[in-house]
C-alpha cells in the first residue's frame, strides 16, 4: 500500500478508513500489543470498580472530637490549662519570694494557721518571745540540770570508790 | 436527542452508569489511547495515562453539563491527564522543551511498540521539531481527525489561530518530508 507521504497531495487528505490504530500504524509506525483494548477495557473497569469501593468505604474518623467544633473546644480547654499553668506558677515563685524564717513556723500549727490572719510585726514579736522562753530558757535549765547530774554523779562515784577502796583495804591489811 | 446525549443521560444515571460505561470505553477507549499515545510517546506511559483517564471520566461525568460535546470534553480531559503526567515525570531531568522533545523521540524509537520506517522516523523527527502548540494542533487535526473547533474547545485557542498554526504545520511536513 503506498504511503500518503509519498504522495504529498494525498498525504493529509486520508482518514480513518481502516480503523484509527491501523491508520497511526501505517503514518507513524507506532503499535500496541495484541487486544491490548480489550485487555484495557478489563483493566479500566476493574481499576473503576476498586475505587468506588474506595469511596464507598467510610473514611476512619479518629474519634468525634476531631469535627471542627470540638476541635475549638480541645483547643480553648488546652489554652486555659496552660495559661492556668503558668498563673499558678508565676503566682507560687511570688510566695517564694519572701524570705522564710524556719524557726518562725517551727512550734505549732496554730502558730501557722494564726500567723495567716495576724501582722508579720506581731508574729516576729511573739515568735522572739516564745524563742526565747521556749528555746533560751529550757536551754538554759537543761544546762544547769546536766550540770548538777555530772556533778552529783562525779561526788557519788567518789564516795562509792571511796567506801570500797575502804573496805578491800582494811580486809587486805587484816587478813 | 444525539448518541452521545442518550449515553450521557445512561452515564449520569446510577442505575445505569456501570453498563453506559462499558459503552462508552468500547466507543471512545481507542481514540483516546492514540491521542494520549502521541504526547506521552510510549505506549507503557500511554496506558497509565489511559487508566487515569477513564477513571477520572467516571468520577466527573455527574459534573458534565453539555456545554460542549462528550467526545472534546474527554479528550480535554486525556490531553490534561498527558500534560500532569509529563510535567511530573520530565521537570526533575530536563532544563528545557527541546531536550525533553529529543528524550521523547529517543524513547519512542526505543519503545517494543514502535516498528516506524526511514520515511515515518524523518515525520517523528519534524513533528518534534515544532513548539507545542503546532504539534498539538497538527496531531489533532490529522491524526485525530478533530474538527477545528473541536480542537479551539480542548485546547482553548481560537479557531483562527489554530487554521493558522495547522496550515503552517502542514507546510513545513511537506516541504521536509520531500527532501
Amino acid at each position: 500500500m503506498n504511503k500518503p507521504i509519498e504522495n504529498n497531495k494525498s498525504f493529509l487528505k486520508e482518514s480513518f478508513k481502516e480503523g484509527i490504530s491501523a491508520h497511526h500504524k501505517k503514518y507513524l509506525g507506532t503499535d500496541v500489543p495484541d487486544n491490548y483494548f480489550s485487555k484495557s477495557k478489563i483493566s479500566i473497569l476493574d481499576n473503576i470498580k476498586e475505587e468506588v469501593k474506595k469511596e464507598e468505604k467510610p473514611k476512619k474518623q479518629f474519634v468525634f472530637w476531631m469535627q471542627p467544633q470540638f476541635k475549638y473546644i480541645a483547643a480553648a480547654s488546652l489554652v486555659f490549662i496552660l495559661s492556668l499553668t503558668v498563673w499558678l506558677q508565676s503566682s507560687n515563685k511570688n510566695n517564694f519570694d519572701i524570705p522564710i524564717k524556719l524557726e518562725e513556723f517551727a512550734f505549732s500549727d496554730d502558730i501557722l494557721i494564726n500567723s495567716l490572719l495576724i501582722e508579720d510585726s506581731e508574729i516576729d514579736a511573739f515568735a522572739d518571745a516564745t524563742l526565747f522562753n521556749e528555746v533560751l530558757v529550757k536551754a538554759e535549765l537543761f544546762e544547769q540540770e546536766i550540770d548538777n547530774v555530772i556533778l552529783n554523779s562525779l561526788i557519788l562515784e567518789d564516795s562509792l570508790l571511796d567506801n570500797y577502796i575502804d573496805d578491800e583495804f582494811l580486809k587486805t591489811i587484816i587478813l | 436527542m444525539s448518541k452521545d446525549a442518550k449515553l450521557v443521560k445512561k452515564l449520569q444515571d446510577p442505575k445505569l452508569k456501570d453498563i453506559a460505561f462499558s459503552e462508552l470505553l468500547d466507543i471512545y477507549q481507542e481514540r483516546l489511547y492514540w491521542h494520549i499515545r502521541k504526547i506521552v510517546i510510549t505506549h507503557e506511559n500511554a496506558d497509565d495515562v489511559l487508566q487515569n483517564t477513564f477513571i477520572r471520566i467516571y468520577k466527573s461525568i455527574q459534573k458534565f453539563k453539555g456545554k460542549s460535546s462528550l467526545h472534546t470534553w474527554m479528550y480535554r480531559i486525556a490531553y490534561n491527564e498527558s500534560i500532569r503526567f509529563l510535567e511530573k515525570n520530565n521537570k526533575k531531568s530536563f532544563d528545557n522543551i527541546d531536550e525533553v522533545s529529543e528524550a521523547n523521540l529517543e524513547a519512542l524509537f526505543e519503545d517494543a511498540y514502535y516498528d516506524g520506517d526511514q520515511i515515518q522516523r524523518k515525520l517523528h523527527k519534524i513533528i518534534s521539531g515544532f513548539n507545542e502548540k503546532q504539534k498539538r494542533v497538527f496531531q489533532m487535526k490529522y491524526f485525530d481527525e478533530l474538527s477545528f473547533r473541536q480542537i479551539s474547545e480542548v485546547l482553548q485557542i481560537s479557531e483562527s489561530t489554530l487554521k493558522s498554526t495547522y496550515y503552517s504545520a502542514v507546510k513545513i511536513i511537506e516541504e521536509k518530508i520531500l527532501l
